[in-house]
């Protein structure tokens, strides 16, 4: 049968621009539906007093902000989750709901998979020993370590899409006085930006769709919630088989040799690949020799036809006054 | 020297130009600029990712994926460029059994010119150095290139790939051919900058734009200043062919009678 018979009888067929009118006007409400203001969940009006931006409370280091921002919830994850799922059914009857210590097993009671794995991690164990030096859910998933700003993974404003990953990181990592501290001395953000992933990160557009972000950062070597130790035998990138098997995820067939000249956060020196170390010191000084005597070349052709035309300027003068 | 070069270098005088560059010479220098502006400008925002102009310009490529693929499509055009010009003077030499270019081997009478040239500009002689087909600066142009494209284009394929390379050769070398990649690109971009393009284009003798690379001729006049050895004898020749065969070059006339 010809396609066109198929309409051509039909009783719908006079009826198609009145059916394809009213989907339009369906579209067009729905838009409208969605496009208005969405507002986070406050069966409790707890905002009514919470958003005040000067609301505070005294405790014994002093004043301490009960500021809620309505702007930041309305565009939270959680935003349709209610204050008191977070912050139990009578917030004002404990003295701090959730602190660093705790925030991560009530993050936990949702999302249990995660929880476990951070409990592994180098930044769970620590925390769990009482150490408040170190990560917990709220520091990577929200730009300001706020538990109320945290934004879905994968949007492209948070703090862990991963154009964002790395300035993520940089929070703790690239603070010199807190890395000495765990003997972390590479600078990782500043060797990580000069890198080919970094600068490639860098420059991709932000509007790119995340799928085509697909640059290494922090995480793809390092991972995420159960992030080790790079000394760990079981951190992807410890020792030179594990850190071959973190390249091929990206480099497939890369081997121990392609991981081996990878130089991480580390530069080349006189005992750490050598040949690249007298390469950049070579490029360096003779980059600038050979540009130095070019840039003297073209002032002497100058500076000799200046001097030159100066010169017979001055005689025609002369020639002129006799 | 044959009597088929002499008549040869005769046959490039016509009607007041002398012919400086052949057809190859001429594309393969297209190709060459071509190839490396288009390098240069998808390449240099890579060294300077942190700057703003940076990341709009990668966005102008319609983004860092399509730089780099424009920037290895260019890379493989100088790459042939090279074959080019390697084969040209193949087939020149072992086919056409022409003789082999030794105007562009750097001698010692290059650095008596340079010499001579920074005698003149301290005032210390009142003569430029006379150059034969190629001055110094010019050869050190050709051979830099040269130079230049074992770096870049060796480096370039490193970089391209990474696996292979590090498959079959020790573990420094793709983050060496890192480094010799990005500063050779440096260098070559300061160079053509600041001292090819002043001696092609700014010079005071040259201003505005010295066209014989496009064209491949000079006028006989300019060449006379510029290549005062190789004028000579190709007059010289000239002359002597007439002699022998009473038919002196029309377009030598003109040039003739310049002379003092």
């Amino acid at each position: 049968m010809e396609p066109k018979a198929l309409f051509d009888g039909h009783p719908l067929h006079k009826l198609l621009p009145v059916i394809a009118g009213i989907a339009l006007a369906i579209a067009a409400a729905l838009d409208l539906k969605t496009s208005a203001q969405a507002y986070d969940l406050d069966s409790n009006n707890c905002l009514a007093c919470h958003s005040s931006p000067s609301l505070s409370k005294q405790n014994g280091q002093g004043s301490v902000s009960l500021f809620v921002s309505a702007n930041e919830l309305t565009a939270s994850a959680h935003r349709y989750l209610d204050c008191t799922s977070c912050h139990t059914d009578k917030p004002h009857q404990v003295q701090t709901p959730l602190t660093k210590q705790s925030l991560a097993q009530k993050c936990g009671t949702c999302h249990a998979y995660e929880y476990k794995l951070h409990l592994t991690s180098i930044h769970g164990q620590k925390l769990s020993n009482g150490n408040s030096d170190v990560a917990t859910c709220t520091d990577c998933h929200s730009t300001d370590s706020n538990p109320h700003s945290v934004v879905r993974v994968l949007e492209p404003t948070a703090s862990t899409y991963p154009k964002n990953i790395a300035q993520t990181c940089a929070k703790c990592h690239n603070n010199p006085q807190l890395m000495s501290k765990y003997g972390i001395v590479e600078k990782v953000y500043e060797s990580y930006m000069r890198s080919f992933h970094g600068k490639a990160m860098k420059l991709a557009s932000d509007k790119l769709a995340v799928e085509l972000l697909n640059k290494a950062t922090c995480t793809n070597c390092h991972g995420t919630h159960d992030i080790m130790e790079v000394n760990d035998p079981g951190a992807p990138v410890a020792g030179m088989a594990n850190l071959a098997k973190t390249c091929e995820q990206c480099h497939p067939g890369a081997g121990v040799t392609f991981a081996s000249g990878f130089l991480g956060h580390k530069e080349a020196n006189p005992s750490f690949l050598p040949p690249v170390y007298w390469g950049e010191r070579f490029f360096y000084i003779f980059t600038r020799a050979v540009l130095a005597v070019g840039g003297l070349m073209v002032s002497f052709e100058i500076g000799r036809w200046g001097v030159g035309h100066i010169a017979a300027r001055i005689r025609r003068s002369r020639e002129q006054d006799d | 020297m044959t009597a088929q070069q002499a008549s040869s270098d005769v046959q490039r005088v016509t009607a007041g130009y002398i012919l400086r560059f052949d057809v190859h010479q001429r594309i393969q220098h297209i190709l060459m600029f071509s190839s490396f502006i288009i390098l240069a400008v998808t390449g240099l925002p890579l060294k300077f990712s942190d700057n703003a102009v940076s990341q709009w310009w990668i966005a102008v490529w319609g983004g860092i994926d399509n730089t780099r693929m424009i920037h290895r499509v260019a890379g493989l055009v100088m790459a042939a460029d090279f074959l080019y010009h390697i084969s040209y003077i193949f087939i020149s030499m072992v086919l056409l059994k022409r003789p082999f270019p030794l105007k562009m081997m750097p001698n010692l009478n290059d650095f008596r010119d340079f010499i001579q040239d920074l005698k003149y500009t301290f005032g210390l002689s009142k003569e430029k150095a006379k150059f034969d087909r190629f001055s110094y600066r010019e050869k050190f142009d050709y051979w830099a290139v040269g130079w230049g494209l074992a770096m870049m284009v060796g480096g370039g394929l490193i970089l391209m790939f990474p696996v292979t390379a590090a498959n079959h050769l020790p573990n420094w070398v793709v983050p060496a051919a890192l480094v010799a990649h990005s500063d050779e690109a440096i260098l070559a971009v300061g160079w053509i900058v600041i001292v090819h393009m002043f001696f092609a284009h700014l010079s005071p003798s040259i201003f505005p734009f010295n066209k014989s690379i496009f064209t491949g001729t000079v006028p006989l006049a300019k060449y006379k200043e510029e290549h005062p050895l190789e004028y000579d004898r190709i007059l010289a020749k000239a002359g002597m062919e007439s002699d022998r065969k009473e038919e002196r070059p029309a377009a030598m006339e003109v040039v003739a009678s310049e002379q003092p």
